[in-house]
């Protein structure tokens, strides 16, 4: 995994990254690691106002998000953030178990996930995917979000023009290869596909789940009237 | 940080008393014996030309005073010990009521000397026992009632009844004060729980999972520091339990488990536990069945990969069954190896498995892609 340390991904250095997480070691520890790898860390801060400020201020391209902030939400930062930023690629690097505040993150616009325990080497890898717009999902996260659209297909709906979300076949297929823990690589190999389509597949399936979120928060605020104030 | 320390004095404090909620009926009672008491004495002295047997009056009074006063003592403190003092309690009252037959004449008996005091053991023993034991209590003293009279008549029925409603009334409140206490403790108990949760999450979690991280950077012996402290960190993690109590208390019905919850004892440093967010609600033994199948698979890749070795589990919740997958990334079993082991009566694992899931109505499916590990895919259908 050290070929990832010695050679920066292309366009690192043009990266603007901001880092919210209110542990300081951590915020440091992530800065380091950005810094050493050629990006340009635009601002670290500890909390989810401080987050919004400073996004509107620096202009960052990435942010990497911790979900456990004192003041805010972090799934209402990320919101936020796109709220300011729509270009902004979001990654969450969380010390907290895979959860409903990870899938609502990722529902939310968040690009990807990787928990604290992953290695710097992982983390850098992440980072670059992440930056590139590519979906950085764990296994524990494809499981969420497998069960979210098991989910969605099992409640019962009321309209009929409300559509819901499907997977097809080979996206189920991908997405449980990658709850079990298996890499894009071997995924590749087991399916006969190429790295990319595998990679596809997978963003494919983060995008159908925010595009329903969009879908259902318009529905939202027309049913209840706030699109006229 | 916030110390975690005042709000947990007050949570054992809750739990201080073994039944706490116990006190205010065990003080009422007191309250009741000396009003009881009261009357008895002031009754015993107004008809005191009644009584063939003064002294005997007088005896019988002062073992009912005696016995209010050491009651009253003894009973909050020795909640939940022993059945002497209930049973003491009984004896007593009834010998009391019983002397009723030799102090007073025959035509004199409708009012019994300790009158309205015998209620006591009644209300003792539905609130130490609920309302069953209250009832059995005022079965013996209705009828001691009547053995006293010497007849059964329209007075000894009324007061039968009137014991009897007092058994099942104190029973009931006792039962409703000590499920308000479990519930009350409970929610106290996971509140603490979330909010150390909080804290251990903010901190020690945190620099854990750094100290794993910079220990695999360094190498040599600070990476085998960064490894026991991954190790740590995850089962930490396990132990404070990411989901509140409560939620997990509400959505499943008495006897369910959540699937998530079973497996997450699972959950280490090299086993990932990959799960759907909502609950995956089984009935309880199956989930243990379950659990236990999955157990022996992770054995089988410890043994037969490294103790190390990475694995995965994947829940999935399918409506009609549910699916629990266990993957390694070990070398796999060769094609055929399988089916060879089983004709040679070496099934180990695989039988253990194969026979917990079969006794729920599952079936398993173990592959072994070329180069890609094992999987042992459990499917358990939901009845």
């Amino acid at each position: 995994m050290t070929t990832h340390e010695q050679r920066p991904p292309a366009g690192a250095a043009d990266t603007r990254v901001l880092i919210v997480d209110d542990h300081p070691m951590w915020r440091d520890a992530v800065a380091r690691d950005l810094a050493a790898a050629g990006y340009q860390v635009v601002a670290a801060v500890g909390e989810g106002r401080a987050a919004l400020r400073a996004a509107a201020a620096a202009r960052p391209d990435l942010a990497v998000v911790d979900l456990q902030l004192p003041d805010v939400n972090g799934v209402e930062v990320i919101k936020g953030l796109l709220a300011v930023l729509p270009a902004l690629r979001v990654l969450v690097l969380s010390a907290s178990g895979e959860h409903q505040d990870v899938l609502d993150a990722v529902k939310a616009g968040a690009g990807g996930y990787l928990l604290k325990s992953a290695s710097a080497a992982e983390f850098l890898d992440a980072v670059a995917r992440t930056a590139a717009g590519d979906a950085v999902f764990t296994a524990g996260l494809a499981a969420l979000v497998l069960g979210e659209f098991r989910r969605l297909a099992a409640t019962p709906r009321g309209e009929a023009d409300d559509p819901v979300p499907q997977l097809t076949e080979r996206e189920t297929e991908v997405l449980r290869l990658v709850a079990k823990g298996l890499t894009y690589r071997q995924i590749a190999e087991r399916l006969v596909l190429s790295h990319r389509t595998v990679q596809n597949h997978v963003q494919n399936t983060l995008g159908k789940l925010q595009l329903h979120n969009r879908v259902e928060l318009v529905r939202y605020v027309i049913e209840n009237g706030l699109a006229q104030e | 940080m916030r110390s975690p320390w005042h709000t947990t004095a007050r949570v054992l404090a809750v739990d201080g008393g073994p039944h706490g909620y116990e006190a205010p009926l065990w003080r009422a009672l007191t309250v009741f014996r000396v009003a009881a008491f009261g009357f008895a004495a002031v009754l015993a002295a107004a008809r005191y030309s009644h009584f063939t047997r003064p002294v005997l009056v007088l005896c019988g009074l002062m073992v009912m005073a005696l016995w209010t006063g050491y009651s009253s003592y003894a009973y909050p403190r020795g909640a939940r010990r022993s059945w002497l003092l209930p049973w003491a309690d009984l004896a007593i009252t009834v010998g009391c009521l019983l002397l009723t037959r030799w102090v007073l004449h025959a035509d004199d008996l409708a009012v019994t000397l300790p009158m309205v005091w015998i209620a006591g053991p009644v209300i003792a023993w539905a609130i130490r026992a609920g309302r069953r034991a209250g009832c059995a209590a005022a079965a013996v003293i209705g009828a001691c009632c009547m053995v006293v009279r010497g007849r059964i008549d329209l007075t000894g029925v009324n007061e039968g009844v009137l014991l009897l409603l007092t058994a099942i009334a104190i029973g009931h409140i006792a039962r409703l004060s000590s499920e308000a206490e479990t519930r009350a403790l409970e929610v106290a108990t996971a509140r603490e729980r979330e909010r150390l949760a909080r804290g251990i999450h903010d901190s020690v979690l945190q620099v854990l999972a750094l100290v794993q991280r910079r220990g695999t950077e360094l190498g040599g012996e600070a990476a085998e520091l960064g490894r026991l402290a991954g190790e740590q960190e995850s089962a930490l993690r396990q132990l404070i339990g990411t989901r509140t109590a409560g939620s997990a208390s509400h959505s499943k019905p008495a006897g369910n488990a959540d699937l998530r919850e079973v497996l997450s004892r699972f959950a280490t440093a090299t086993v990932t536990v990959a799960t759907p967010a909502a609950a995956v609600v089984l009935p309880g033994a199956v989930a243990d069945e379950l659990a236990a199948a999955v157990g022996a698979a992770l054995d089988n890749v410890r043994r037969h990969v490294g103790p190390h070795a990475p694995a995965w589990l994947l829940v999935e919740d399918e409506g009609d069954g549910v699916v629990v997958t266990v993957r390694d990334d070990g070398p796999g079993i060769a094609p055929g190896r399988l089916a060879e082991a089983a004709r040679a009566g070496r099934i180990g694992v695989t039988r253990s498995i194969r026979g917990r899931l079969e006794e729920l109505g599952g079936t398993v499916a173990i592959s072994s892609p070329a180069g890609q590990g094992t999987e042992v895919e459990m499917r358990v259908p939901r009845r």
